[in-house]
């Protein structure tokens, strides 16, 4: 390692296995000092922060929650190869006090890995309160391993922390080498296969027992690299090992060794845990027995996800209750809500914005002002005004996710779930996607079944995030009184309704094919805490950040493009009259589409634009729609363009099921790594939305009178 | 793999309260693999919190807390743990 070259610093990786407390120990130790990256070529989140201590910048990178080093998921690859990369001069490997016996096994496994590791014991202000007593400094005797207990409630043993990193960075203390398990009766087989890796070209870049012990267990990552370095002949004679181990113990060699492994840690903590008997170990007992309710479980955890989006919706456009004011006759109060909700207010600043840059500008050429207030602030402002919503529900969701509640949430609806082909590790995903579908779609990872993920990824899009809420919302508001609210309420439910239908099928399209059992739960339950300020506040940043990244670059782009289209003809001269644009004259194309739908002459191509629009992105919909009428409000554009009730109804329906927006389907691809998911996922929308919405005029026909 | 011998039965089958004894996890590749990261490795002891049908199943393993769907918790086989007998 170059450490001249880094001058003083020191990069520290951090890893854990999921809820010992990582993240507020990561907070803690670099303050306010953090990016947040993507890991290279993945969207797995990457977080990095400093910290100066002593003459040093000390550097951490957090590594992703894992249970271990296996390969067997992005995570747990991502990790080791960052480890084993170089680039790192300090491990830590976090070990939560209150169940150390499970949580050690990460620390054995990143020793036998990297010697300059240090164990680091989170929340060990919990330990008297759950009768556990550890002897930091047998088990840094025993494993000459540096051990430091932290508490990140009470600020305890940071500094010690980071006195110890500078010592371990100086060579001062810490191993060496690799930690050497001894393998037991797995003993001879480990070492023959080490004889055989260290022929490989890989052993001089990786410790070879390590390499051993993996490619023994069929570490696919190491195997594959071995054959690209034309070693396949090692390869055949460690399989043949590994073939000899499953003949003697008749079980999978992964089982024995994660058995060793295990027998060798309960030995270890047997020498230095004390667990003294206390009567109840969880407060929450109560709680829990709740969720694991088969009937009043589901209905909690369904009441506290309406209650949550209720609120949020509430708060940000006003809506249901200004609607429902509204139908009951006290119109002021509604409007008083829908001004004052913050959805409204930001509308307001924009305006106001508008207004200042438009006097700010006097002077310039007509065109370029009209870009700044109209394209540029008219069409960001558009969009950020979603930014409280998508703040809001990241913000709820954080907290339940920080409080330990998201499990038990998730454990509780696996049954319901389980109907439709989905388990209960696809809550969360679904909950973010009535915020906006591209957070969603990433958080699909939290399901560990490769096929249920794919049918996340092709469904989730049909949850209606908040972009088409406005949308919808102000299409809708062309209708009176409750009719208006009727046709939201139903459009949702729709979505919903398509949502499970869709992901049924794909579902026993899998199982025709073989591809799945059940859709299983496999989920740690954590002890339920008071969430932490700074954690909710990171979780909360993480989802948001993703939107303004969008905000930013795609919807300002889409804004420019629209503006630009409309505003210019095919031959890139101004025009006097949007009719001869060159948006409209593309929208004409697809224009007899929408014949069905009842929608003929100037009014088919004016939707059909505004549709075209919102396939870049849902929001801008509103805005075009508004820019093509000349009309201050979505309602009063309705109004101009002379649209029926059924008609309303009927388009209601399109924006809201019909292709994912651009940022969204760019997030399936990347998903999925396919673009034939991708395409086929806009495929199944779109003739979804067209079909859907034709029943909906022909019903709206007959139920509603044209 | 070993032949099952009687004794054994799925985790699955256990009743709220009940411990046992990890046998053997048959569950499928990924899942094995995190299952025995988890803890659930022969002979570690399970204790079921709580078993209500149709719902995943709560056990308490290493002193962690996991909830399982019941499929794979028909994979896992045990050894129960009958009250007053040591190990």
């Amino acid at each position: 390692m170059s450490n001249n070259e880094k001058g003083k610093k020191i990069i520290v990786a951090v890893v854990g296995q999921p809820n010992v407390g990582k993240s507020t120990l990561f907070n803690i130790l670099t303050r306010k000092h953090v990016i947040v990256a993507n890991w290279p070529g993945v969207t797995v989140e990457k977080h990095e922060g400093w910290r100066d201590y002593k003459g040093y910048r000390i550097h951490f990178v957090d590594l992703p929650g894992i249970y271990g080093f296996s390969a067997s998921t992005l995570e747990e690859i991502i990790a080791r190869n960052y480890i084993l990369s170089g680039e790192p001069d300090v491990l830590l490997v976090l070990v939560d006090s209150t169940m150390p016996e499970r949580t050690m096994y990460l620390a054995l496994e990143a020793l036998e890995i990297f010697p300059k590791t240090i164990i680091v014991f989170t929340k060990s202000d919990l330990t008297h309160t759950y009768g556990i007593h550890i002897n930091y400094r047998a088990l840094s005797r025993i494993l000459n391993v540096p051990v430091v207990a932290v508490s990140a409630a009470t600020k305890t043993g940071i500094n010690e922390l980071l006195e110890t990193i500078i010592k371990v960075f100086e060579g001062k203390i810490g191993r060496k080498a690799p930690l050497k398990l001894n393998y037991g009766a797995l003993e001879p087989f480990v070492r023959d296969a080490e004889e055989l890796i260290k022929l490989s070209k890989l052993s001089r870049q990786y410790p070879s027992r390590w390499l051993a012990v993996r490619a023994l267990q069929g570490d696919k990552e190491i195997l594959d690299k071995m054959k690209e370095l034309g070693e396949k002949e090692l390869v055949e004679k460690i399989m043949k090992i590994r073939s000899e181990i499953e003949n003697i113990f008749k079980r999978s060699v992964e089982e024995v060794f994660a058995q060793i492994r295990f027998s060798k840690l309960a030995e270890l903590m047997e020498r230095v845990v004390v667990r003294a008997p206390i009567k109840s170990r969880e407060v929450y007992v109560g709680i829990d027995r709740l969720f694991s309710h088969p009937i009043i479980g589901p209905i909690v955890s369904l009441s506290i996800l309406l209650m949550i989006f209720a609120i949020i919706f509430t708060l940000n456009t006003g809506f249901p209750l200004n609607i429902i004011f509204y139908s009951i006759g006290y119109g002021e109060l509604a409007e008083f809500i829908e001004e004052h909700s913050l959805g409204g207010l930001l509308e307001e600043f924009f305006e106001w914005l508008g207004g200042v840059a438009r006097e700010l500008l006097h002077g310039f050429p007509n065109w370029f002002v009209n870009l700044v207030v109209d394209g540029i602030i008219g069409g960001v402002g558009a969009v950020l005004v979603f930014l409280p919503l998508i703040f809001l529900v990241a913000l709820l969701l954080a907290l339940l996710e920080d409080s330990g509640l998201a499990p038990r949430i998730a454990m509780s609806l696996h049954s319901l779930l389980q109907r439709i082909g989905f388990s209960g590790h696809a809550i969360f995903p679904v909950m973010l996607g009535l915020g906006c579908n591209v957070p969603a779609i990433m958080a699909s990872r939290s399901s560990p079944n490769f096929r249920e993920r794919l049918r996340l990824i092709m469904t989730l899009a049909f949850i209606p995030c908040q972009a088409r809420l406005v949308v919808v919302l102000g299409i809708a508001s062309a209708l009176s009184g409750i009719k208006g609210l009727i046709l939201v309420v139903a459009s949702y439910i729709t979505a919903f309704i398509i949502f499970a239908f869709i992901g049924k099928l794909l579902y026993e399209y899998d199982r025709k094919r073989g591809y799945v059992d059940e859709p299983e739960l496999l989920l740690e339950i954590p002890p339920l805490h008071r969430p932490l300020g700074k954690v909710v506040w990171w979780l909360t940043w993480n989802t948001v950040r993703h939107f303004i990244i969008k905000a930013g670059t795609i919807i300002f782009l889409v804004t420019m493009i629209s503006w630009v289209m409309l505003n210019y003809s095919a031959e890139l001269k101004p025009v006097s009259s949007i009719s001869d644009s060159l948006g409209a004259s593309i929208a004409k194309v697809f224009s007899p589409l929408l014949y069905p739908m009842g929608f003929t002459g100037e009014t088919a191509w004016k939707i059909a634009y505004a549709l075209m629009i919102g396939f870049l992105a849902k929001e801008a919909i509103i805005g075009a729609l508004a820019i093509l009428t000349g009309a201050e409000s979505s309602a009063a554009a309705i109004r101009m363009l002379g649209l029926s009730e059924a008609q309303i109804v009927s388009l209601t329906m399109f924006s809201m099921l019909y292709v994912p927006c651009l940022a969204t389907m760019a997030v399936i691809c990347l998903e999925s790594r396919s673009v034939k998911i991708m395409l086929t996922t806009v495929l199944i929308m779109m003739v979804i939305a067209y079909i859907a919405s034709i029943l909906a005029y022909v019903f709206s026909l007959i139920f509603l009178g044209s | 793999m070993r032949t099952q011998s009687w004794g054994y039965v799925p985790l699955e089958a256990l009743p709220s309260g009940a411990k046992a004894k990890v046998v053997i996890v048959m569950a499928p590749g990924s899942w094995s693999q995190r299952l025995l990261q988890m803890g659930f490795v022969p002979g570690a002891i399970v204790e079921v919190l709580y078993n209500n049908r149709p719902g995943p199943i709560i056990v308490r393993v290493m002193n962690t807390t996991i909830s399982l769907g019941r499929g794979i918790a028909r994979r896992i086989f045990v050894e129960p743990i009958v009250e007053g007998e040591t190990s």
